[in-house]
């Protein structure tokens, strides 16, 4: 479904009212077309920034560290220069550290781990949706697509089943920072100057920190092979220990990019199968294509919008010159729809082959848990679709109010299911 | 038409007499003349082309002693983006050959009273001799040297008989280096000169253009990295893939991954370039040509995964469980 046009004078991308509405693909569109690089100014004081919408340009971005630098920092929030070392996680590093802190866990997601938990996954797929589907009405967020994501977060982090509820909504105020509904404390508010030192500007880091210092604390110097285990005892082979910070942000990010980011691409697949039927029907004939149907799935529900590098020196680009200094924000979400990569982007096509989309980043940066997110997709859905007779939207989706994340916070749905 | 004049350069194979890690990713090479004679003269900055492969000529900084006639000296980073130079260098062991052209200087130290020396990362390579002369002239000099941590920086332990006259800013800890005080003072007395990273280049060239006198500046920039690694010099090997019954063949031109999609089978990658570790596949049997910058020495040694965007097979038959 193609979106409707919006005049480039018209286009903002720091307005939020944009993505609750879902209106940003239109300014995607016009972007790409008449203004590739382009001049975003911000309303809540930040100092604005480029918008690069481009496929070819978002992957040259993304791949050249030492021009478009993650040191300073990757969302739009400018952390004021003393707390940066404080919230510096992964995300802020790069060159050779950011390997070593990378391939602390990386090869945790590869995979010969990850057949390790296909029989876990399975029975967890089985028992949300058996669990689910005991009622004909259900938000489909809680109802699946937020429990199943979270509950293989806490089995990777060997927590206790009672924490998956406050997981939930640690994932939920962190990643909702911008959304008045999740957020405790709104990103750039007035109250948020006092958090200014955490991530996200949010007191919510302080209490995931908390509970991460006393998982590390318990499995210190233990042989437990969950992921803080690892993290807690492996040494990164540049042999620079993870300073206590590192380790903070660390277990923050797996916590909210652990499940957040699934269960949006869960969601935003339903909908999209929804609203396609014949796909949906091609699907079911087709259960040994599941995986190439993720794929799109992914390019299509493009979970995180966007990134941010800050230039490194002065860099012309399509006739604009972006200064030294700049915030430069790579729209993933704008190049899975860019028309120069994908045939018809607006068409969801699960023949669609080979699909390089960018949902997970191109570069150094890219996600780590991206084949463990392509994991549970296939095995919700091959769990979920055949269990179907029918299923009917019956009210509004609600949309987070950020333009970071494209998330749905309420998809009340009917389905009639084929047994029980 | 003017003619040009052609200076013939000195091209010849040199030994490798020693290749050692300087740090970590910088791998130090020693080259000599295979015959033992003695080799060109040259200056602090200059530099020689190592003629990795037919279109792979990368340029590296002479870091050792102009003194020395028996042997040069250069070391090479291992870039994780980088899909030739570095990483052909990187496999020159002691006893190989390689051939080298230069040197030549587009970087010479002019006399000065006075010197500031900024060195990002692998950029302190030109450094080492040009502080060597400034200290030995007795000029009035500091040394401000900055990597991404203290283990990625080489030649630290030569560096230390320069006491205070050097600043390590290793930024993991100390941050980037604080151009805005380190440059803070102009001075007509003074001149600086950097190398490293574009970031680094940049960042310095702008401060300097601020208050400093135009001629002040001095900055070592190599050309932008070449395109990819030509397909010269690799080899076709036979692909099979175990689960789902298919036997391929990799040109010389093609990498595992485009294969592996080209037969329609489903494989996941996302960097294309061996550092982000999405398309490692578990291998079943072949002797990996471990090109990625994902798996360790000993990873790469247990020759059980491998990264298909950029590894290649050095055995005729690699067979993928996929």
């Amino acid at each position: 479904m193609q979106p409707n046009p919006v005049p480039l004078d018209q286009v903002d991308l720091a307005d939020l009212d944009v993505f609750e509405r879902n209106e940003a693909w239109g300014m995607f569109d016009t972007l790409r077309r008449e203004a590739p690089v382009h001049w975003n100014e911000e309303h809540d004081g930040g100092s604005g920034f480029w918008s690069i919408t481009r496929y070819d340009d978002i992957e040259m971005v993304d791949k050249d560290p030492e021009t478009f630098t993650s040191t300073r920092f990757t969302n739009l929030e400018e952390p004021p220069e003393e707390y940066q070392e404080l919230r510096r996680s992964i995300l802020e590093t790069d060159g050779p550290r950011h390997l070593a802190l990378r391939k602390l866990l990386m090869r945790d997601f590869n995979p010969a781990q990850l057949r390790r938990y296909e029989d876990f996954l399975r029975g967890l797929a089985t028992l949300t949706v058996d669990t689910a589907l005991q009622q004909d009405e259900m938000d489909f967020v809680d109802a699946i697509a937020a429990d199943y994501p979270i509950a293989v977060l806490a089995r990777l982090l060997d927590t206790p089943e009672e924490m998956t509820p406050q997981l939930i909504s640690w994932g939920n105020e962190i990643v909702g920072f911008s959304d008045p509904e999740f957020a405790r404390v709104l990103v750039n508010s007035e109250e948020s100057q006092k958090y200014r030192h955490l991530p996200f500007s949010s007191p919510v880091s302080q209490e995931i920190f908390e509970y991460g210092r006393k998982l590390a604390a318990e499995r210190k110097d233990g042989d437990g092979e969950d992921l803080v285990s690892k993290l807690v005892n492996r040494i990164p082979e540049d042999g620079v220990p993870l300073s206590p910070e590192h380790y903070d942000n660390y277990f923050l990010l797996l916590v909210v990019a652990g499940n957040e980011t699934t269960r949006q691409a869960i969601s935003h697949s339903m909908k999209a199968l929804m609203d396609n039927p014949d796909q949906m029907q091609w699907l079911l004939e087709h259960p040994d294509k599941m995986q190439q149907a993720v794929e799109e799935l992914l390019r299509w529900a493009s979970p995180v919008y966007h990134f941010r590098r800050t230039a490194t020196r002065d860099v012309e680009l399509h006739g604009k010159t972006i200064k030294s200094g700049d915030k430069v924000v790579m729209w993933f979400a704008s190049g899975n729809r860019d028309d120069t990569k994908f045939d018809d982007p607006y068409t969801l096509d699960f023949t669609r082959f080979p699909n390089d989309h960018m949902t997970f980043g191109k570069g150094p940066h890219t996600c780590m848990g991206s084949n463990l997110a392509r994991f549970e997709m296939r095995i919700i859905f091959e769990t979920l679709l055949p269990r179907i007779a029918s299923i009917a939207q019956t009210g509004e989706i609600d949309r987070v109010r950020s333009n970071f994340v494209n998330g749905i916070k309420r998809f009340p749905v009917r389905i009639e299911s084929k047994q029980g | 038409m003017t003619t040009k004049t052609t200076v013939r350069e000195h091209e010849g194979d040199m030994l490798v007499e020693s290749a050692v890690l300087g740090a970590d990713d910088v791998l130090v090479l020693t080259l000599v003349d295979p015959d033992g004679d003695s080799l060109p003269a040259w200056t602090p900055g200059a530099h020689v082309d190592l003629i990795l492969g037919p279109d792979l000529v990368r340029q590296y900084s002479l870091c050792g002693s102009p003194a020395d006639s028996r042997a040069i000296r250069v070391a090479v980073l291992k870039a994780p983006d980088s899909r030739g130079g570095s990483v052909a260098a990187h496999a020159l062991t002691e006893g190989a050959t390689v051939r080298v052209r230069g040197p030549r200087n587009h970087f010479p130290l002019v006399t000065a009273p006075r010197y500031v020396f900024l060195a990002g990362g692998i950029g302190i390579t030109p450094m080492l001799p040009m502080v060597a002369e400034a200290d030995a002239v007795g000029a009035d000099w500091h040394l401000f040297y900055g990597g991404r941590s203290l283990a990625s920086m080489a030649f630290l332990d030569e560096l230390s008989a320069y006491g205070d006259k050097v600043t390590l800013v290793p930024q993991d800890e100390a941050g980037m280096l604080d151009l805005a005080s380190i440059l803070g003072d102009p001075r007509p007395d003074t001149l600086v000169y950097c190398c490293g990273p574009e970031g680094l280049l940049g960042a310095v060239e702008e401060r300097c253009a601020v208050d400093w006198p135009a001629s002040a500046l001095h900055l070592e920039r190599f050309a932008a990295k070449a395109t990819d690694a030509p397909a010269e010099g690799e080899r076709s090997f036979e692909l099979v893939l175990a689960g789902s019954g298919l036997t391929l063949v990799v040109p010389p031109d093609r990498s595992v991954f485009d294969v592996i999609q080209d037969a329609g089978v489903s494989v996941l990658g996302s960097c294309h370039e061996g550092i982000c570790g999405t398309c490692e596949q578990i291998v079943l049997e072949g002797d990996v040509d471990h090109r990625d910058s994902v798996l360790s020495e000993s990873e790469q040694a247990a020759n059980d995964a491998m990264m298909v965007c950029v590894s290649r097979c050095r055995s005729d038959r690699l067979v993928l469980d996929l």
